[in-house]
């Protein structure tokens, strides 16, 4: 996985064209989808459950808004006018705007994604540079072989496991949602609601997704470990401890940082099945709710909104880049 | 640069493991029917049952016979896994060293339009094609594949690149070697290493998100598959019977993707040799 994706890194660091054509094709997908569906495109856009709820005026209003009675090209035109003032639709099942029922659901998968993020990357660098230091020996052997089975179970199938063992069974851990429903806490006692809520999902998303930097970390301390400036800072007479995390260690993140671009999107696939698991109300409980009612206009919205984030973070990857590694900036 | 991944493979311990593993899940998927004892989507009126004689791993809620689903899964698992890797790797490889070859404007165009998938998150993009069509096994493996070539499409490409420079193609080039032989004689047997590599990669994805869409409900009903059974198990989870029903199909399904991971890395070392193991007394520490 890491060897195809990281090619990537070749091309230009500010190349802004990437991230366009990536949205025109997630909007063009969005526009066109409903649209050439067969049958009419009220009841593709909205799905045919809706359709039934709907009276004459409401329908005749929505063709109206969609411009529906008019070319493809003047529907468009209308369709990305509306994304521009944040009309993402009107979610029948919610009733009420897309666009207002995301945000709402948007902090909590931040929250889930943002912490597993830093702790997967964190861990697996540590147990990276600590395999890659020792190769061959039995630690490395063992944590080796652990985390690149670990990399096999797919996160829904670890949640599930987690979700059983400790939810069901030893009846630990809440099994659903955030927060206790109509608990009425606040202050210490809310914050602490919230976080048990949290402990399984995020070590559920964690767990599968800390083998990824550390494969990474430990190839890459492979290969810094054989450099001539390691030679250098070991005849100097470096302690051990400042070699492996300040020399050896520290070369070995560039690769990671240049990864977390690719990781903050298959995190956001993995949260989506987790946050099914655990009933979590994020985007992906959300999106999952949207395509068992039918509810076509929330998951346009969760996909625009979902690939605007991993678009923001991968270009604000490329920026960072080359401020933590100057000399990408005298490649161009 | 000769690669001999077969060699490569056999004579890592985790190649050994990954192969042996694997040979077995596939063993299973061709020996399905006399394995499994039962029609897996055959109804009847013992649901829910425990482990027995009769039913090695019980019942599920429609009294379908759990050990006879876990070997059919395998089938789909692993046609899915099959297909898409096949298709995907040949898009890869004739887009990537097209791209390679014609270069100019058609190079940069392609380009683009990889870097732009790469970074777009598949899974939703999946749900929401998946919403509107309601896919079939085959429309689920045409969809994947068509999302799944371009990382395999750059690597081609960047290779091409550089064996298009090699000496020994411009000599052929020299001796009067049309376009097409140089691609058949000299490029795709220098490719195929990393397409072998590409193949392993996207054969273990498409077997994940396979999994992944049946356990949020999208799946093709008239098959039976891994990770909608974990779907149908965990609506009973206040039950014992995940136990024999959910866990089975998850391990099924997580051994395959390891035995698909450990092929792959132990390819690793002859696609980067600074990654090969070091000679006693060389390391550092």
């Amino acid at each position: 996985m890491q060897r195809l994706g990281s090619g990537r890194r070749v091309l230009g660091t500010k190349n802004v064209t990437i991230y366009i054509v990536a949205l025109i094709i997630i909007i063009a997908l969005n526009f066109l989808l409903p649209r050439l569906m067969p049958g009419d495109p009220l009841m593709a856009i909205y799905g045919d459950e809706a359709l039934v709820q709907m009276s004459p005026q409401l329908e005749a209003e929505l063709v109206q808004r969609f411009s529906l009675d008019q070319s493809l090209w003047h529907q468009f035109g209308a369709y990305i006018g509306g994304l521009f003032t944040g009309d993402l639709g009107h979610s029948y099942y919610y009733n009420a705007p897309v666009f207002d029922v995301i945000l709402g659901r948007l902090p909590w998968t931040l929250l889930l994604v943002g912490l597993s993020m830093v702790l997967s990357t964190l861990i697996g660098i540590v147990l990276g540079i600590e395999s890659g230091w020792r190769r061959g020996s039995r630690t490395d052997r063992a944590l080796l072989g652990g985390l690149m089975s670990l990399n096999g179970f797919p996160d829904f199938f670890i949640g599930m496991v987690l979700l059983l063992v400790f939810g069901v069974t030893l009846g630990l851990l809440p099994l659903s949602g955030a927060v206790t429903p109509y608990s009425g806490l606040s202050g210490g006692a809310l914050v602490l609601d919230v976080l048990k809520h949290l402990i399984l999902p995020l070590a559920a998303l964690t767990l599968a997704h800390v083998a990824a930097a550390y494969l990474l970390t430990r190839n890459t301390m492979i290969t810094v470990l054989k450099e001539p400036f390691m030679l250098t800072a070991k005849a100097k007479g470096l302690f051990p401890r400042v070699l492996k995390y300040r020399h050896a260690g520290r070369n070995s993140m560039l690769p990671v940082l240049t990864m977390t671009g690719i990781w903050v999107g298959t995190l956001i696939t993995g949260t989506i099945f987790i946050e099914i698991i655990f009933s979590y109300p994020g985007l992906g409980y959300l999106m999952y709710e949207a395509l068992l009612f039918r509810d076509y206009a929330v998951i346009q919205g969760v996909l625009l909104l979902v690939a605007t984030i991993v678009l923001a973070v991968n270009f604000l990857v490329d920026l960072s880049y080359t401020k933590v590694d100057p000399r990408v900036r005298y490649a161009h | 640069m000769h690669i001999d991944l077969k060699r490569e493979v056999t004579r890592s311990t985790s190649g050994r493991f990954g192969i042996g593993l694997f040979s077995l899940i596939l063993a299973m998927a061709l020996f399905a029917p006399l394995l499994a004892g039962y029609d897996p989507l055959a109804q009847s009126e013992v649901s829910l049952h425990a482990p027995s004689w009769g039913h090695l791993l019980g019942t599920n809620h429609v009294g379908q016979d759990i050990w006879s689903q876990l070997v059919y899964g395998a089938r789909t698992s692993l046609l899915v896994g099959l297909s898409v890797a096949a298709v995907s790797t040949t898009l890869s490889a004739i887009l990537g060293a097209a791209s390679a070859l014609i270069g100019g404007l058609f190079d940069r165009i392609m380009m683009r339009i990889v870097d732009a998938f790469i970074v777009i998150p598949i899974l939703v993009v999946l749900v929401l094609l998946a919403a509107y069509l309601q896919p079939s096994v085959w429309v689920l493996i045409i969809m994947l594949s068509l999302l799944g070539w371009q990382g395999g499409a750059r690597t081609v490409r960047a290779q091409a690149l550089s064996l298009k420079e090699r000496m020994h193609v411009s000599a052929a080039r020299c001796f009067g070697a049309s376009r097409w032989y140089l691609i058949r004689r000299h490029i795709v047997p220098e490719l195929s290493p990393i397409l072998v590599v590409g193949f392993i990669y996207s054969m273990r994805r498409a077997i994940f998100l396979e999994a992944g869409l049946a356990f949020i409900g999208i799946s093709d009903p008239s098959t039976v598959s891994w990770g909608m059974m974990m779907k149908e198990a965990m609506d009973f989870s206040y039950l014992n019977a995940w136990t024999w029903w959910m866990i089975p199909a998850g391990v099924a399904l997580s051994l395959t993707i390891i035995a698909i991971t450990f092929i792959g890395h132990s390819m690793e070392p002859a696609m980067d040799p600074r990654l090969r193991e070091v000679v006693e007394g060389e390391a550092l520490a």
